[in-house]
């Protein structure tokens, strides 16, 4: 039982995605450009003329279903696939999902995909049927990082780290005017 | 914040995936043996699928080394039944601080690649047409003593050299393995001529820093607190701990970070400030840089007087040169203001460091840039100390004794022209490679030894290497994939991947040192054999034949041997080192336990054996510090300072003159960058997502990076009619290229830059074969003067649209 949350210390991103082939590899999603639990958006390309280029807005952006509070994607779905695990984390009844894509129309992050080899809408799940079964307490993301920018833990727990670095410093969410409460935090 | 969330505008946006190549992915062959679009596993311990789920099972947790690159970061392999079904970090490892990028969690797809060389093989057809036999490892080996109807073999060949083992030349990649290659063709077999990755990479930059502040250190990126980076592309280009180090504190997080790069890169984009230099002229950047400190008076002048040997001579040197920012802004492309701020920046930072570099020789004055940069660093006083370049400590391991056999009829090697100080040991490529191509070799060169090299790729001028590789009579390779270069090879013997293999024990020095093994997670798949089993068998089969030769020809032996009986001949063969197989005769596995247990006792054998990782106290200093993050050795016993009064700088080099090398770094008017118009400056350069023609064929990085594109500058591609896509063809005085256009403002109008490593001509290489371009097909083969190392960039080209 936790109320798992992450954040991200995302200036720190170096856009070399680790944590892109590390999600892959552990969760044995498809090879393709389309198939990502997860992924880096590289915002607001560089602007102007070599010789005066503009570079003060790059930033790259840690991408992923933002884990909200308020899913819009459980709502949407017609089958009632959508549910939250006692971890706090957004999940799929795989048997129950055909594929609608209501789910997928419904979130405002585009976090979902159609997952071909299981005929499913897929997402992050912070690897929960993987290294959290196992009992281990990091996501594959977070370790191979190299910048080491995600923070992974228990929200509801206030020692744990997240809450603290939450405590600790500034952050804000995407898209907050959709009101979905996501648990993911972007470190200012 | 607003940010706009969008997969479609992820992949619209991204260049490495909007043209996804389109490649046919299907044919069957003879390196393959199944489909490459999926594994088909035609024996136990391939995976059914390209990634593969990790289960709720246990599994088994190996430590190993990651062998992408060279970086050599560590990990743990999951292994579920008999498959690697993760990669992990390891959070033991000081160097890489639990971290694994984009390329070491891709390995598993090199080890399953579906196009490895799978067994053991004879050519039968023509050099480079491809066709080959697969025959027996011990077919193999008879191949390389006695030939074949198409190729002659070793023994036929040193018997008809009369024993000259230098007729032998050798070339072989950077790893763990790599010493054992060179004990058994340069120590065992005899053969001076190797050439090495080095000559084509960071020669100068060891050889510059080495002869200066008497190491090439490690910067303290942890510590310092103002960095100058010239050239050297950390976000892209990933070594460990800087990498992890530097940008978690550029911007404003206390290390302000200059960047110098004609191109703006990710690490350009992390940077406090970013210089857009002209190629080839960092060396007046940092001339001027020393002008301003010391005309203004702002180096440590107690460090200069201690420890600056000649530090008076050069004050007199730069000062009676000119070397003032102004003129520095005029070669360089950064004004006279900004040179000035920089140099007072520095000198009043605490820990201020200029980043060695690691990549490369730019230009023909890199030796000399290097010394420069260290020379600098030393007016910071900022050496030897924490926040500076470190030299620290290694963990000894015990020598290994080599029973080198002397020949009397090996004659030395001769890659020398041009060159002022010849490397005796890893000599230098071009020079090599164009000495015997333009028969300017004292004896004849008739076969090379190769191992996980690829010089077809590496070494400019590619036409030259196939001419060089096709003069010979005998090749050999031994590596994991078929590349461009293993298909000119007459005998290819496939190796283990670094995830099949124990490998030698290593020691890794520095700030935090520690020893490292890299161990076996599976055994090796198919018919392919660890290193040091095929350095044993191949020495087995060619010693006693070899030996004949040599008691047949060599003067020496024969006095020593005369009047012997048959049992005092085989002793005298196995005491004085003829017997090649020797350094072999136990496994790896058994030969690190013993060194590790004469070093350090039994306990540090069993936690290098469970963690991967030893060092000593490890059980004490290693703490964790959050859920990701460890310390390793507590602050007061990390080895910032070890010189004391030995720390010396060379600023004076003396003895180079003597040898046609300024003593002390000069600027000459040829060294000024200049592109004719109508032409393009060449540069070329690294990626996070792929390490060189390496990782070209693997599946995982291909979906990241499918391809290598040429940056031109955007309004010159508006000029010239040149959209994103568009096939431009790219010629050189030596060659020329087709590739797809990637218009950026991120490049400057007189230069180009294309990624190295693809362009791969290795038809056996389904992804990498034919994909972009390959760019040793177009830079000249031009060498700098000191080592005789490749210069890069001094490459102009003509482009256009096709």
């Amino acid at each position: 039982m936790a109320n798992y949350g992450m954040a991200f210390d995302y200036k720190l991103c170096i856009n070399c995605h680790a944590c892109e082939v590390a999600c892959k590899e552990e969760n044995g999603i498809d090879l393709g450009a389309k198939n990502h639990r997860l992924w880096i958006q590289e915002d607001a390309l560089v602007k102007g003329d070599f010789w005066d280029l503009d570079r003060s807005e790059i930033s790259f952006m840690q991408m992923q279903c933002q884990e909200c509070q308020d899913a819009p994607c459980l709502k949407a779905c017609p089958n009632g696939a959508i549910y939250v695990d006692e971890n706090g984390i957004v999940r799929l009844h795989q048997d129950k999902c055909d594929l609608t894509r209501a789910c997928m129309e419904a979130c405002p992050y585009d976090a979902r995909y159609v997952d071909e080899k299981n005929h499913v809408t897929d997402k992050c799940i912070f690897c929960a049927d993987t290294r959290l079964a196992r009992g281990e307490t990091t996501t594959a993301c977070q370790i191979t990082c190299p910048a080491k920018l995600r923070y992974f833990g228990d929200l509801d727990d206030e020692n744990s780290e997240i809450s603290k670095v939450l405590k600790e410093r500034e952050h804000f969410t995407l898209k907050p005017e959709a009101g979905t409460k996501p648990k993911l935090f972007y470190l200012k | 914040m607003q940010v706009e969330v969008s997969r479609r505008k992820f992949l619209q946006g991204s260049v490495t995936l909007s043209i996804a190549g389109a490649s046919a992915v299907s044919t069957t062959n003879l390196f393959s043996g199944e489909e490459a679009s999926e594994h088909k596993p035609s024996q136990s311990g391939i995976p059914s699928t390209i990634t593969t789920k990790t289960s709720t099972k246990k599994a088994e947790d190996v430590p190993y080394l990651c062998g992408i690159c060279v970086n050599k970061c560590a990990g743990f392999a999951r292994v579920e039944d008999g498959i690697v079904t993760k990669l992990n970090p390891n959070p033991y490892f000081p160097k890489s601080r639990n971290m694994l990028c984009a390329r070491g969690n891709a390995g598993i797809q090199t080890m399953y690649d579906p196009d490895r060389l799978k067994y053991p093989m004879v050519r039968i057809g023509e050099r480079g047409d491809g066709k080959y036999k697969r025959v027996t490892w011990e077919e193999a080996y008879d191949a390389i003593l006695n030939g074949t109807d198409k190729f002659k073999g070793i023994k036929q060949i040193l018997d008809e050299e009369k024993d000259n083992r230098a007729t032998i030349g050798y070339c072989n990649g950077e790893g763990l393995s790599k010493e054992g290659f060179e004990v058994l063709v340069g120590d065992k077999i005899g053969s001076p001529n190797y050439v090495d990755e080095i000559s084509i990479c960071l020669e100068t930059v060891l050889g510059g820093y080495v002869n200066t502040i008497g190491t090439y250190g490690e910067a303290d990126l942890n510590n310092a607190d103002y960095l100058i980076i010239a050239g050297a592309n950390r976000a892209e280009a990933i070594i460990t701990p800087d990498t992890m180090d530097l940008f978690k504190r550029s911007k404003g997080r206390g290390l302000k970070t200059i960047v110098l790069d004609p191109r703006f890169t990710n690490t350009a984009a992390k940077a406090d400030r970013w210089y857009a230099v002209n190629p080839g002229t960092d060396l007046a950047f940092v001339l001027a840089l020393t002008y301003v400190v010391l005309t203004e008076e702002l180096y440590d002048k107690d460090f200069a007087a201690k420890h600056m040997e000649g530090f008076e001579d050069y004050k007199q040197h730069i000062l009676s040169h000119n070397y003032t920012p102004e003129w520095a802004a005029k070669l360089t492309n950064i004004s006279a203001k900004e040179i000035v701020k920089t140099a007072r920046e520095f000198m009043a930072a605490r820990s201020p460091i200029y980043y060695q570099g690691r990549r490369s020789v730019f230009s023909k004055n890199d030796f000399q840039l290097r010394r420069a940069m260290a020379i600098f660093q030393g007016l910071s006083g900022n050496l030897d100390k924490k926040g500076g370049i470190i030299y620290g400590q290694k963990l000894a391991l015990p020598k290994e004794d080599i029973n080198a056999p002397l020949y009397a009829q090996v004659q030395s090697r001769f890659d020398k022209e041009g060159i002022a100080i010849p490397a005796s040991k890893t000599g230098s490529w071009i020079v090599f490679r164009n000495m015997v191509l333009e028969g300017k070799a004292p004896y004849p060169v008739r076969a090379m030894f190769m191992r996980k090299h690829n010089p077809m790729s590496g070494v400019p001028n590619t036409k030259k290497t196939e001419a060089f590789l096709r003069k010979m009579d005998l090749n050999v390779m031994i590596d994991i994939l078929p590349s461009d270069t293993t298909m000119f090879a007459d005998v290819v013997l496939p190796e283990a991947s670094y995830l099949e293999r124990t490998s030698p024990v290593a020691s890794y020095g520095g700030l935090e040192p520690a020893i490292v093994q890299r161990k076996a997670a599976v055994k090796p798949l198919f018919e392919t054999k660890v290193p040091e089993e095929i350095y044993r068998e191949l020495a087995e089969k060619l010693s006693k034949p070899l030996w004949e030769i040599t008691q047949k020809y060599d003067e020496d032996v024969q006095d020593d041997t005369k009047g012997m009986s048959t049992e005092e001949i085989e002793k005298y063969y196995k005491e004085n080192g003829f017997d090649l197989a020797e350094p072999w005769e136990k496994p790896v596995h058994e030969q690190n336990e013993e060194k590790i247990v004469k070093a350090f006792g039994k306990e540090a054998w069993e936690t290098l054996e469970e963690k991967g990782v030893f060092y000593p106290n490890m059980d004490k200093y290693h703490q964790q510090l959050n859920p990701n993050e460890f310390q390793y050795y507590p602050e007061s016993k990390k080895n910032y300072s070890v010189k004391g009064d030995s720390l010396k700088v060379v600023v004076n080099f003396k003895n180079l003159a003597k040898k046609g090398v300024d003593p002390m770094p000069t600027w000459h008017d040829d060294m000024a960058f200049s592109v004719p118009e109508g032409k393009f400056r060449l540069v070329t350069g690294r990626h996070a997502q792929f390490t060189q023609s390496g990782t070209t064929n693997n599946m995982m990085l291909r979906d990241l990076i499918p391809t290598n594109y040429i940056w031109i500058n955007n309004q010159k591609c508006e000029e010239m009619s040149i959209e994103f896509g568009d096939k431009v063809e790219v010629k050189s005085s030596i060659g020329k290229v087709t590739i797809m256009a990637y218009p950026t403002n991120k490049i400057a109008p007189n230069q180009i830059f294309m990624l190295h490593g693809f362009g791969g001509s290795s038809e056996e290489m389904e992804m990498a074969y034919g994909n972009g371009a390959n760019d040793a097909l177009l830079i000249e083969d031009k060498i700098e003067p000191v080592y005789g190392a490749a210069v890069m960039h001094e490459t102009n080209v003509e482009i256009r649209k096709v």
